[in-house]
């Protein structure tokens, strides 16, 4: 009886040293080929290049917790802006349906250097066309407060480009790990939500 | 190979699946599905996300292999009763949760249909360790009891 138990003591110990090396290891390996989002000219960014903190956003502009995230982040760097540097970028959640094509608006109109006008307004007005099931007529709105030149936009929306940079940011963030928006990397650490984001920021 | 067996191999598997699934993900991306359900304080919110992973993927793997079984069981037992206290209250609160964030970002289930499949696999738990002589068939401790 004492000798089976000790077996299976032995065996229990082996079988969860197993699992921690395994988890740990792979863990590792992801980390090695993937360690912090990389800074691409896609990104809109804003704040001081040279700033000691570093912070890249993934969003989606349907996303309620996006929206207030923006406002933090807003108010962070207007208060805060040599001390500060956002970079932001697109992850689409499929379950929103209309965030896909609020982020090629803002792609679009950040070719006419316009993105940060659009992508507040986008936010700020979030609440009047996220359930909305024609969400148009409030885009046209919001892309016309910001002075965006439509015969451009026209054009641009029709660039398979827009797409593929989109679709490229979502890719690069689903390889960092990221299954929900918004979430940030402040000086390569990750951090899911707005409640984890005023934490690290206090 | 009994039906019993069968549902102990199943009960593990969900539970290897899920706690692996979280361990290879950031433990932000969990920690941010707990404060959803708005029920543990920080830093209680932080270490549930770090470690009930961890609980989730051992208890999955001892009910598989069918060492310690009983012990494992009841551990898979108390980890499905806080899964229905923790997504019953969600629901009645009306906490806007989309989805459970069980299974990572590999299965998309929302709460209503959580309850449901975690209530039946309680049931099924709680009759495995009922009938404990037949679950423990073609397991480590079935291999251990046989040796002495």
């Amino acid at each position: 009886m004492d000798k089976n138990f000790q077996k299976k003591k032995i065996l229990t110990i082996l079988i969860v040293f197993s699992c921690v090396i395994l988890i740990y290891g792979i863990k590792s390996l992801k980390k090695h080929f993937s360690p912090y989002p990389p800074s691409s000219a896609s990104a809109r960014t804003k704040g001081n290049p040279r700033a000691a903190h570093k912070i890249t956003e993934y969003m989606d502009f349907q996303c309620p917790a996006c929206a207030k995230g923006a406002e933090i982040l807003h108010t962070l760097l207007k208060n805060n802006s040599k001390e500060y540097y956002l970079e932001v970028k697109y992850f689409p959640l499929d379950m929103h349906i209309h965030s896909m094509r609020a982020a090629r608006y803002a792609e679009c109109a950040a070719q006419q250097g316009k993105f940060w006008e659009v992508h507040d307004l986008l936010f700020s007005k979030q609440p009047e066309w996220r359930n909305l099931l024609n969400p148009e007529p409030v885009f046209t709105e919001i892309l016309k407060t910001a002075q965006v030149n439509p015969q451009k936009l026209e054009s641009c929306l029709a660039n398979p480009q827009v797409n593929e940079v989109i679709a490229k940011n979502k890719e690069e963030g689903k390889t960092l790990g990221i299954q929900s928006t918004p979430t940030y990397f402040i000086n390569g650490k990750m951090i899911v939500g707005t409640v984890n984001l005023e934490k690290e920021l206090k | 190979m009994n039906a019993l067996v069968l549902i102990r191999i199943l009960i593990g598997t969900v539970f290897i699946v899920s706690g692996t699934e979280k361990l290879l993900s950031p433990y932000q991306n969990f920690l941010y599905v707990i404060q959803g359900y708005q029920i543990l304080m920080p830093p209680l919110d932080e270490w549930e996300a770090r470690f009930f992973p961890w609980i989730e993927l051992m208890l999955g793997i001892f009910v598989v292999l069918g060492l310690w079984t009983q012990w494992a069981l009841r551990g898979v037992l108390v980890s499905m009763t806080m899964f229905l206290v923790v997504v019953g209250q969600a629901v009645l609160r009306n906490l806007p949760i989309g989805e459970c964030g069980c299974f990572g970002e590999l299965i998309s289930i929302p709460l209503p249909m959580i309850l449901l499949m975690d209530s039946f696999l309680w049931i099924y738990t709680a009759y495995l360790i009922i009938r404990i002589e037949r679950t423990v068939r073609f397991s480590l401790d079935e291999y251990f009891s046989k040796e002495k």
